[in-house]
């Protein structure tokens, strides 16, 4: 079957853009990942969105861009997942000729933006049995997550830490990441209390921003000549959303079902794997992504990131331009680890920031309160 | 009766359940100091939070039950950001994830300091009325 190639990717500005709206930084990201892919507006019949703090956001950026009739349209919101599940949609459509070139694209303006409007009226049952718990969501739903884990397998608050230590050497490498000074396991254990056991360094940033990523046919990708990046496995899922009560398992997410959808789709084994871009919204975000992806034993993955496997020159190099925990995180981070994965096939850095000879990346999105996953696995063909 | 009712409308400052729906029996119950859930009678499923439908075989409007009012906590945080209005005053406060007896999991605020807490503690059930409409479950410690 034919599969998307990843033709463009790009960012807008980050961490603060007080002049600009959601809408303008998802716009700005799309015409650089554009150029980036050498196509121009007019060349797009497809668009993906999700977040942006509006309604009907896919229709609004094609609004905005005045895009000509685009045939590919999709909105659907499953949080930070949502760019990765796109593109299992955007091959179906490219298998059965709908579209040539689909841009996926977020932005949003949460460091500096006015921010949701949180109405006080309860509109949905499970509310009224969650927020008179004064439950800080999102960090205090994925803390209970990582006390349950830490319960059942002894996983401890320093490997946590390790996390975020080792995302911010690969965000010192990186000249766009809001924080590029080297933390140690006791500044993460000494920073402020958020909800326990995180801390504040095991928390994401909150950014202004935006991404794309341009996806293209096979045909038009022979066209442009651009290095062939496939889509090449990928899988969704989701195991509830409003209370973390309803979660089955509250130490394995839905990447335990994706992970190994998205592998046998695209004929891989974790061996095949040069680089990994799991969505850190918290530091336990990651860890517990990559015992559920299989890249280590489950509740070994404490054990795993405190031996430096994820840190530069480690064995399986994870967030390589320092995750949501150092480089940026403006509430949809899925779009940011497609870009990520993309440019490490590409070969487009230099040094110790290049995964050297990397062929298979993996991308994996986290969405809602550890409530959706989806994973993609991008492959460079020969 | 499964626990005490205390009437905390004149303190609280947080968000108040809404009752509607298939909630509306579960919070009527919870000003008599009941704590119900829902169990099916087609196929034994338990479940909270109350819904029109049962989970496991979707017979409609399941019937509810009285749990016990006790259980232990499956998980907790403690929050040292308030995460909702009316919270400032009350950090750190303890959120947990309560598994009761009969099953069903439930996300509740335990009366506690936060290092009493531990995964696995036993916990009973005591209601905080906060309004003229509906009383919150609040675990305590036994």
């Amino acid at each position: 079957m034919s599969e998307p190639i990843v033709a463009g990717v790009a960012e807008s500005d980050l961490i603060e853009t007080p002049d600009r709206s959601w809408l303008d930084n998802a716009a700005i990201a799309t015409v650089r990942a554009l150029e980036d892919a050498d196509l121009t507006l007019e060349e797009v019949d497809g668009v993906a969105v999700a977040g942006g703090d509006d309604y009907m956001p896919a229709l609004l950026l094609s609004e905005y861009l005045d895009l000509d009739e685009p045939s590919f349209l999709e909105g659907t919101e499953i949080g930070g997942s949502s760019f990765e599940h796109f593109c299992g949609h955007v091959a179906d459509a490219m298998a059965r000729d709908r579209a040539d070139v689909v841009v996926i694209a977020y932005g949003s303006t949460s460091r500096t933006g006015s921010g949701r409007d949180r109405s006080l009226e309860v509109d949905h049952p499970v509310e009224s049995f969650v927020r008179p718990t004064g439950l800080f969501r999102p960090p205090g739903a994925y803390a209970m997550a990582a006390r349950r884990h830490m319960h059942e397998y002894g996983t401890t608050e320093e490997q946590l830490a390790e996390v975020a230590v080792s995302t911010r050497e690969w965000a010192a490498l990186n000249p766009k990441a809001e924080h590029r000074d080297p933390i140690t396991v006791d500044d993460v254990l000494d920073s402020r209390p958020i909800a326990e056991p995180f801390n504040m360094y095991d928390c994401c940033l909150v950014s202004d921003g935006g991404g794309a990523v341009v996806l293209v046919s096979e045909e038009k990708a022979r066209e442009l000549g651009v290095p062939e990046i496939s889509v090449a496995g990928v899988a969704s899922t989701t195991t509830h959303r409003g209370d973390v009560s309803e979660m089955p398992d509250m130490t394995t997410t839905g990447a335990a079902v994706t992970g190994p959808k998205a592998f046998k789709q695209a004929g891989i084994t974790h061996d095949d794997v040069d680089v990994a871009q799991l969505y850190d919204s918290f530091t336990y975000t990651a860890l517990v992504t990559l015992e559920d992806l299989g890249f280590c034993e489950k509740g070994e993955g404490g054990q795993f990131v405190e031996d430096g496997a994820t840190a530069p020159g480690g064995e399986l190099p994870m967030n390589t331009q320092g995750g949501g925990l150092s480089y940026c995180h403006p509430g949809h981070f899925g779009v940011f680890v497609l870009i990520e994965a993309a440019r490490q096939l590409r070969g487009d850095y230099t040094g110790q920031r290049q995964v050297d000879g990397a062929e298979v990346a993996v991308a994996h999105g986290t969405g809602g309160l550890l409530s959706s996953s989806s994973t993609v696995v991008l492959r460079r063909e020969a | 009766m499964t626990g005490d009712v205390e009437d905390r409308r004149e303190e609280w400052e947080g968000p108040v359940p809404v009752p509607n729906g298939a909630n509306a029996d579960f919070w009527a119950a919870t000003l008599e100091g009941e704590l119900l859930y829902q169990r099916c009678a087609e196929c034994g499923t338990s479940q909270l939070y109350p819904r029109a439908v049962c989970t496991g075989c979707g017979a409609v409007d399941p019937a509810f039950e009285v749990s016990e009012g006790t259980g232990t906590v499956y998980t907790y945080t403690v929050c040292h950001i308030p995460g909702e209005p009316g919270f400032k005053d009350r950090t750190p406060y303890v959120v947990a994830n309560v598994e009761l007896t009969e099953g069903p999991r439930l996300l509740a605020l335990v009366d506690c300091e936060p290092d009493e807490i531990e995964v696995g503690a036993p916990v009973g059930v005591t209601f905080w009325q906060v309004t003229d409409e509906a009383a919150l479950p609040v675990f305590e410690l036994r």
